[in-house]
C-alpha cells in the first residue's frame, strides 16, 4: 500500500501523519473539512503506525493502544475487586485455607476457594495482568512522546493558514500598516505574558510552559516504578513477613537473615480494676496495658554459614519493643505480636546428698539442652547417660519423650564413688517434684540399684532453679521495596502537578495582505486561553470580546 | 529514522517477556506457600552431622536421597526407624542415601537413641528448624523421595512400613 504523504509545502511526512510536520496543513481525509483540528501529539504519526505491519509491529500496536490499556485497567479493577469479598490467605498465619472459607462461608466459600481467588493478588492471572498494565505503560508513552517531542522541539513559525483558522482559538482581522512591523511590535507584549516569541517575517509564534506536555509521562515513568517494585517485591530477600517465637533470655536465630535476636526481659502490665470502667468491670475482661519486649539484635560476623562452629554475633541494635513501637534496623523491622507466659525449665542445679548424713558433696548445672556429661562432686562422678525432656513410659514399659519440650523432665545417671559398685549405679532423677511423685522416682531407683538410700539429687533453694518466664512472639518484618514504591508515587504526583498546575499555550499568527489570522491552541483551559489572547489583542489596539474567539466545537 | 527503531522496540519487547515472564513465574511457582512440592527442586540444606561434619544436598548429587523428618518423641517416627535403617542397608550400594533430619533436639538425644536402635546412616541435626521451614514439615515424621535426578519424586506424611517404603525406592531408580 503506498499513500501518498508529501504535503503541498514540499515536505515528507511518515504514515500516520495527521498534520504536515512542516507547515500543519492537514492531511488526507482531514484536509477538506472544517472542522477543528485534531492536535494530539501535535499531529505527528504515533511510533505503531506503520504502512506494513509484521508480526512485532502488531504485538506492539496492541500493546500501543490506549483502547488496550483502558480495557486491561477495567479488567484488572474486575480482578482485583474479587480478592475484597473474602479475606486473603496472606492475612492469616498458621491457618489451613483448604478447610477454612468452606467452613466459614459454606459452599460459596469452598468454590471461592477452588478458583484461587482466596489468593487473587498472588495468582498468575492478576500478576500477568499488572504486566500486561506495565507493558502497555512503556509502550503507549514511547508511541507517543518521542513523536510528541520531535514536533514540538522542531516547530515551523509560519504555519498553514487552514491549520491556524481550524484551531479552536481563532481571530481574523484587518490590521493597518506593514505586517512585519506589526509582528514586530505583537513581541514585546506578549513576552510580557510569559510567552518565549519566536518571528519569521510576518508570522509569528508564541508559546509558554511546554514542560507540562511531558506531565502524563512522568507520571507513567512513576507508575512504570511502582509496578515494577510490587511486582519484584518477591525476590529473594526484598520483603519478609513472618512471625517468630523469642524465648526470654535466649539468643534466637532468624530464619534467612544473618541477624540474631536475644528477648532479654518481656513484661506484660495488665489494667487494673480502678483504671477501669465500671461497665467494663462486669465483663470480666483481664485487658493488657503493655506488652513490652527488651530486645537486642545482633548481627553474625564470622562462621555464619557453619553449623558446626559458634557464629560470632555482634551486637547492632537495642530497643524496647512495644506494640506501634518496633526495632528497627536498617529497614529490619520487630514488631510485638503476641506472647506465652508459660514458665519452661531452662536449667537447675541439684546438689548431691548423702541421705544419711546430710551431708553436701557440691552443686552442678544440670541444662535440659546440651547438658554437659560429666560431673565431679566429692568423691562421686556422675555421668548422665539419657534424659527425657517430657518423661514417660510407653507399651513396653520403655522410658519415652513425648514431646521436646521439658514439661516433665527426668535424667538417668549412673554414679561412681564409695559404698557403690565399680561399675557404677544409675540413678533417674526427676527436677520437678511433681513428677517425683507421679512417676516414683524412689521405686524407679529401688529396681535400678538402690543409690536412693544412699544418695540423692536436690534442688535445695529457689534459685536454683532457672525458668525462660515467658516467650515473645514477634512479626519480623523487612520490606526493601517501599523507598521504590515511595519514589514512584513521588514521581507521579510530580507528574500530576506538571500536568495540572501549568497549561501549554501556544499562538501562532500570520499576516496575509493586511488580514491578521491569529490561532491558539492549549490542552487545557480554554477560557485562560482565550482571556489572554483578547488581552494580547486589547494591548495590540483591537477590540475583541473573549467569547467572539471561541471558534466552537468540542475538540479540546 | 525506521532502521533505528526496529532494535529498539526489539529490545523492549525482550525486556518486557523477560521481566513478566519472570513475575508470573514466580507466581505460578510461589503459590503463596512456599512449600516444596512433587517435581520441585529439594530446598538447599546445610546442616551438622551426627558424625561431627556439615552435610548439604550436593554432597548427594546424582544419588537417590530418601529425606526424612523425625525426632525421638514422635512415635511413629521411632516406629518407623528399623525400617529406614533396613531399606538403607538394603539400597546403599545402589545410589540410594537416606537422610535423616533430627528437628530440634540436643546431640545427647540424638546419639542415645540412634545407637540405641542402631541407626547408621546420616542423621543431621536441624537445631534452629531452618530445614523444617524451609520443607514446609507440618505432622511427622514426613519423607521426602529425591530422586537421581535431584527432584522430588514424592512426599509422604506418616509412618512408612518396610514394604511401600521398599516400592518407593524402587520406584526412585527406575520411574
Amino acid at each position: 500500500m503506498i499513500t501518498n504523504t508529501k504535503c503541498e509545502c514540499g515536505h515528507q511526512n511518515r504514515v500516520g501523519t495527521v498534520l504536515c510536520e512542516a507547515c500543519g496543513k492537514p492531511l488526507g481525509e482531514h484536509a477538506n473539512s472544517t472542522e477543528l483540528l485534531e492536535m494530539r501529539y501535535d499531529g505527528a504519526a504515533r511510533r505503531s503506525q506503520r504502512a506494513n505491519p509484521n508480526f512485532i509491529d502488531k504485538i506492539w500496536n496492541f500493546f500501543s493502544s490506549v483502547k488496550v490499556a483502558i480495557y486491561l485497567i477495567i479488567i484488572t479493577l474486575i480482578g482485583a475487586s474479587l480478592g475484597t469479598i473474602f479475606e486473603q490467605e496472606s492475612n492469616f498465619i498458621n491457618f489451613d485455607p483448604s478447610t477454612f472459607y468452606k467452613e466459614k462461608y459454606g459452599t460459596i466459600g469452598a468454590i471461592y476457594y477452588k478458583l484461587g481467588l482466596s489468593h487473587t493478588y498472588e495468582s498468575w492471572w492478576f500478576v500477568l495482568l499488572l504486566v500486561m498494565i506495565g507493558a502497555s505503560l512503556v509502550i503507549c508513552s514511547l508511541d507517543r512522546v518521542l513523536p510528541l517531542y520531535k514536533a514540538l522541539s522542531k516547530q515551523k513559525v509560519r504555519k498553514h493558514l487552514q491549520f491556524l483558522t481550524r484551531q479552536k482559538v481563532v481571530y481574523q482581522g484587518p490590521v493597518e500598516g506593514d505586517g512585519a512591523s506589526w509582528t514586530e511590535r505583537a513581541v514585546k507584549p506578549l513576552k510580557k505574558k510569559g510567552y518565549r516569541v519566536h518571528t519569521d517575517g510576518d508570522a509569528l509564534l508564541a508559546e509558554k510552559q511546554r514542560f507540562s506536555r511531558w506531565g502524563p509521562y512522568v507520571i507513567h515513568i512513576g507508575l512504570i516504578i511502582f509496578l515494577l517494585a510490587v511486582l519484584f517485591r518477591g525476590l529473594p530477600g526484598l520483603n519478609i513477613d513472618e512471625h517468630y517465637w523469642f524465648p526470654e533470655g535466649e539468643i534466637t536465630k532468624i530464619p534467612d537473615s544473618n541477624l540474631y535476636l536475644k528477648n532479654e526481659k518481656f513484661t506484660v502490665e495488665y489494667y487494673s480494676e480502678e483504671e477501669m470502667s465500671a461497665e467494663f468491670r462486669e465483663t470480666g475482661k483481664i485487658v493488657p496495658k503493655l506488652f513490652e519486649t527488651k530486645a537486642v539484635l545482633y548481627e553474625c560476623t564470622a562462621d555464619c554459614d557453619d553449623p558446626s562452629k559458634e557464629p560470632v554475633l555482634q551486637e547492632v541494635e537495642r530497643h524496647d519493643i512495644r506494640v506501634n513501637d518496633p526495632l528497627n534496623y536498617k529497614g529490619f523491622k520487630a514488631y510485638q505480636f503476641d506472647f506465652d507466659l508459660t514458665p519452661k525449665l531452662r536449667s537447675v542445679t541439684p546438689a548431691l546428698v548423702n541421705v544419711k548424713t546430710g551431708e553436701q558433696y557440691g552443686k552442678f548445672r544440670l541444662d535440659m539442652t546440651n547438658p554437659q556429661q560429666q560431673f565431679t562432686l566429692g568423691p562421686y562422678t556422675l555421668e548422665l547417660k539419657n534424659k527425657f525432656m517430657d518423661f514417660s513410659l510407653n507399651e513396653q514399659g520403655q522410658p519415652v519423650s513425648k514431646s521436646k519440650d521439658p514439661n516433665a523432665p527426668a535424667f538417668l545417671f549412673l554414679i561412681k564413688g564409695p559404698d557403690l559398685p565399680a561399675e557404677g549405679s544409675q540413678y533417674i532423677y526427676f527436677p520437678k517434684q511433681v513428677d517425683k511423685e507421679r512417676f516414683q522416682q524412689d521405686a524407679i531407683n529401688d529396681k535400678l540399684g538402690g543409690v536412693q538410700n544412699t544418695l540423692s539429687l536436690d534442688v535445695l533453694a529457689m534459685e536454683d532453679v532457672d525458668f525462660i518466664a515467658s516467650s515473645s512472639y514477634l512479626n519480623i518484618r523487612v520490606d526493601r521495596v517501599m523507598p521504590f514504591i515511595w519514589l514512584g508515587l513521588g514521581i507521579v504526583m510530580l507528574g500530576l502537578i506538571m500536568g495540572f498546575y501549568w497549561h501549554h499555550r501556544r499562538i501562532w499568527l500570520r499576516i496575509d495582505d493586511g488580514i491578521l489570522t491569529l490561532g491558539g491552541h492549549t490542552a487545557k483551559n480554554w477560557f485562560g486561553l482565550r482571556r489572554e489572547v483578547a488581552s494580547f489583542l486589547k494591548t495590540m489596539g483591537i477590540e475583541v470580546d473573549e467569547k467572539q474567539l471561541d471558534n466552537g466545537g468540542n475538540r479540546s | 529514522m525506521g532502521k533505528a527503531r526496529r532494535p529498539v522496540q526489539i529490545i523492549i519487547l525482550f525486556i518486557i517477556v523477560i521481566l513478566g515472564g519472570y513475575a508470573v513465574s514466580a507466581a505460578v511457582s510461589g503459590g503463596g506457600s512456599g512449600k516444596p512440592a512433587v517435581g520441585d527442586k529439594p530446598p538447599a540444606i546445610k546442616l551438622l552431622g551426627l558424625d561431627g561434619s556439615v552435610h548439604t544436598l550436593e554432597e548427594y548429587k546424582g544419588k537417590a536421597v530418601v529425606i526424612n523428618f523425625w525426632a525421638t518423641w514422635c512415635t511413629y517416627c521411632v516406629s518407623e526407624m528399623p525400617a529406614l535403617q533396613a531399606q538403607w542397608q538394603k539400597w546403599r550400594d545402589q545410589g540410594v542415601v537416606v537422610l535423616g533430619i533430627n528437628t530440634g533436639e540436643d546431640e545427647m538425644t540424638v546419639r542415645n537413641f540412634t545407637e540405641q536402635l542402631g541407626v547408621d546412616f546420616p542423621v543431621l541435626y536441624d537445631s534452629d528448624n531452618e530445614a523444617v521451614q524451609s520443607y514446609g514439615v507440618v505432622p511427622m515424621p514426613t519423607t521426602f523421595f529425591v530422586d537421581p535426578k535431584g527432584k522430588i519424586a514424592s512426599i509422604h506424611e506418616g509412618e512408612l512400613n518396610l514394604a511401600t517404603l521398599n516400592d518407593q525406592i524402587r520406584q526412585l531408580l527406575s520411574p
